[in-house]
């Protein structure tokens, strides 16, 4: 799911603590914004954090002064005879090519299983909008190849094109038939996806917290973290790529429930909304002397239901008879493209 | 005259006048709007004194028209105010590729769905529930703030950090655009409990204090990008055509009306954190919809602040307009509220009618000029009306805010901290500890 999604959701748990509605009537706003921080941190911990210090076997970094297609086609090729003679995952990182304050070189890589090839392409200069600058988009039409030692079984179609901020990084995981399977991104959810992590971040913070305040906001502080971090990992279970649930006790990632995609609108914003509404809900429940009085149901109804069967009407009222495609994501790379243009 | 004829008239004044100041970059509305208030309250007592009807609907006009037309700046010229900051990117995408008017048409769409939504759905539901939520909400404003800087400082994501092997040194590369964004945030604070404290403005442009901040904050950043970086504008062509349909228009109204509902809602919260969160929340990758729904989110954000302050029953206030507004005149049941979404109504269709030629005459400046000349001639109006509105200390107050509005420009990081000049003092105030920290600066 995307940051915001996680966000709310962190914040929605956290105003099931009393304590937290008390805590923000009396001023005190740490057990929200603890919410909020922790239902996003998973993702914070590996894109701030973990992928800088990940190490990669192969790094291509193309020379931003005269870039070179074959030679990302080399490295790129030297990488998979890596995985297959070594018979090992290997990463590979594909790094940017920056070539001035807003001017980035794209290049993608593809792969042709058939010929067993790679194919490199340097395509149009882009500005950090990711738009194409005129006049560049065939500086370079040669397309290098390189000779691959095994197939490379790829999912993610659109992930191997490089442009602006960091490129990606890819796993090669040799499998039993000799093919490569391509692992985007190895190093997100590898071990910050983990009820565990969420549950131990909780009791260090408690202990730090019991040792300077005592033993109730010390708890409270462990379930709110413990809780926000969860319905992270519990929310990106439902997409594909799934989370490595109990880290340390699980080494690998438990395929998700294929529910949806991280990067679909519908989903993400049903999430924020639910979300806000059971937040107003539990605000309802912890305010002192409301006039005014409603039941969860008529909540939902007044919130959810109604302007959702409204919005449903208007949307098939303005779409008889057109053919509408929704572009279809894939987690990884929803989450990649998101990073980069979280601006 | 009866009075139908005084409010048409107003309103159709108030919007004419404000759709054509709109297109100046740097002068906000309520730089107007204040003036004029300080005369109508110069003249309350005497025989020119100026009736309500007269000035409610002229000042909803100017308030329409402004965050209609002020689209024309921010993408045509790239000097946004805040609540425009989103538009720009991808309407200077749409400016180099020779498609300015339609960028720009798009988001007047956006407006004129956004004043449908606001009268049509919004304001027969609000005497009914914004006053439930006003009481369910009351006394939780202060952490909404702090969970919104919270999500603006954790969401932005490094850019750097691209080369080298895995290690500390490529960890500094990438936060160096985070510190730098967190570096904004802090001194955009400071200098806003300066002015929200202590504003060395002149007392009698005290509605104009924050205005040159804001503009060196925002505005001049992007004109001195432009004036040192900016390609050469192609030649524009006019569409036959927007290329939209009811269903853009309605996911738009989704995602803007969100953004701008929140930004509108809650205080300080402005029409670009609105429009951030909703990009967010809504996950939408077509780029009409973003410019369409950035159209809508800043009329809301503007005019749907507005329209609260006389929502019956509701007795809320938000938005520099109506704080000003509020000086002069209490709102006093439905009548005034029929009058403001009348005034709604006719000003949003009169701004849309004058955003066309308005747009064609601002192109064919640019057509004529070199951009660079174009940007330079924006930076000087812009100088030029913050010396006029508030003289050299105003100069003053720009020149800082610029060397803070500049750090996102040199280092990549998120243009949006620099509303931390706002976000930062007010959420300390409302969580009662706003005085300790201007004690410890030595404001109080």
């Amino acid at each position: 799911m995307k940051g915001f999604s996680h966000f709310m959701s962190g914040v929605a748990v956290a105003s099931f603590g009393p304590w937290a509605i008390d805590a923000a009537l009396n001023g005190n706003p740490l057990f929200f914004v603890l919410g909020g921080a922790c239902g996003i941190l998973p993702d914070t911990l590996d894109f701030k954090f973990y992928r800088f210090f990940y190490n990669h076997d192969v790094y291509v970094e193309p020379d931003p002064k005269s870039p070179d297609p074959q030679y990302v086609a080399d490295e790129v090729a030297r990488a998979i005879a890596l995985a297959v003679d070594e018979k090992r995952y290997v990463n590979l990182k594909l790094s940017s090519v920056r070539l001035g304050a807003d001017f980035w070189q794209q290049y993608s890589v593809t792969f042709d299983n058939e010929k067993l090839e790679v194919a490199v392409k340097f395509g149009p200069v882009v500005n950090t909008g990711q738009v194409p600058v005129e006049g560049t988009a065939n500086r370079y039409p040669t397309v290098a190849r390189a000779k691959i030692k095994a197939k490379v079984i790829q999912t993610y179609d659109a992930a191997l094109k490089v442009d602006i901020f960091d490129g990606p990084t890819v796993g090669l995981k040799p499998l039993e038939n000799g093919d490569l399977d391509l692992e985007f991104l190895p190093w997100h959810r590898e071990w910050s996806h983990s009820l565990t992590v969420g549950a131990m971040l909780g009791a260090l913070v408690g202990a730090g917290v019991w040792l300077a305040a005592g033993w109730t906001p010390a708890w409270q502080s462990f379930v709110t973290i413990a809780a926000c971090y969860g319905v992270h990992v519990v929310e990106d279970q439902l997409g594909h790529m799934g989370s490595n649930i109990f880290y340390p006790l699980t080494k690998l990632r438990t395929p998700g429930l294929h529910w949806m995609h991280s990067g679909d609108g519908l989903p993400n914003f049903l999430t924020v909304w639910i979300s806000c509404l059971l937040i107003f809900w539990n605000l309802y429940r912890g305010q002192p002397a409301m006039t005014y009085h409603f039941g969860f149901v008529h909540l939902m109804m007044v919130g959810l239901v109604l302007p959702g069967l409204a919005f449903g009407a208007l949307r098939w009222l303005l779409n008889r008879g057109a053919k509408v495609v929704v572009a279809k994501g894939d987690d990884a790379d929803d989450e990649w493209n998101d990073s980069k243009a979280a601006g | 005259m009866s009075a139908f004829w005084i409010v048409l008239l107003s309103v159709t004044a108030g919007t004419v006048i404000s759709s054509v100041l709109a297109c100046l970059p740097g002068l906000h509305i309520y730089n107007v709007m204040g003036a004029l208030v300080l005369g109508i309250l110069a003249l309350e007592g005497s025989v020119h004194a100026i009736p309500a009807d007269v000035y409610l609907p002229a000042f909803t006009g100017m308030v329409v028209g402004w965050s209609m037309l002020n689209t024309i700046p921010a993408v045509l010229l790239g000097t946004p105010d805040e609540s425009a900051m989103f538009t720009v990117l991808p309407g200077q995408k749409y400016l180099m590729a020779g498609r300015g008017f339609e960028g720009t048409m798009i988001t007047a769409v956006g407006g004129l769905a956004g004043a449908f939504f606001l009268v049509c759905v919004m304001a027969p539901l609000a005497p009914r529930y914004l006053p439930v939520s006003q009481q369910v909400l009351k006394g939780h404003m202060h952490w909404v703030l702090w969970v919104i800087i919270t999500f603006m400082l954790m969401s932005e994501w490094p850019k750097g950090g691209n080369r080298g092997k895995a290690g500390w040194a490529k960890f500094y590369d990438a936060w160096k655009t985070l510190l730098a964004g967190l570096a904004t945030f802090i001194l955009a604070g400071l200098l806003g409990f300066i002015l929200l404290t202590r504003s060395p403005v002149n007392h009698e442009v005290a509605f104009q204090n924050i205005m040159p901040a804001f503009v060196g904050l925002f505005a001049i950043p992007w004109c001195l990008l432009n004036m040192i970086s900016a390609a050469n504008v192609p030649p524009q062509k006019t569409a036959k055509s927007l290329a939209i349909n009811g269903d853009v228009i309605l996911r738009s109204v989704w995602s803007g009306g969100l953004g701008g509902g929140i930004a509108a809602y809650f205080p300080v919260v402005t029409g670009g954190v609105g429009g951030m969160l909703a990009g967010h929340a809504t996950a939408q990758r077509d780029e009409r919809i973003f410019i369409m729904g950035q159209g809508v989110s800043k009329f809301i954000y503007y005019v749907g602040a507005f329209m609260l302050m006389f929502v019956p029953g509701l007795n809320l206030t938000r938005g520099g307009g109506a704080w000003m507004v509020k000086a002069l005149y209490t709102p006093m049941g439905v009548a005034d509220y029929y009058l403001v979404l009348g005034s709604i109504a006719i000003a949003a269709g009169l701004s849309y009618l004058m955003m066309e030629p308005l747009t064609k005459l601002t192109l064919k400046f640019i057509d004529r000029f070199n951009y660079r000349h174009v940007s330079t001639f924006a930076l000087a109006i812009i100088l030029v009306m913050v010396y006029a509105v508030t003289g050299w200390v105003g100069m003053f107050i720009a020149t800082v805010a610029t060397g803070i509005g500049l750090l996102p420009v040199l280092f990549g990081s998120r243009r949006l901290n620099c509303l931390g000049i706002l976000l930062l003092p007010i959420a300390c105030n409302m969580s009662g500890f706003g005085e300790t920290i201007t004690g410890w600066l030595g404001l109080t």
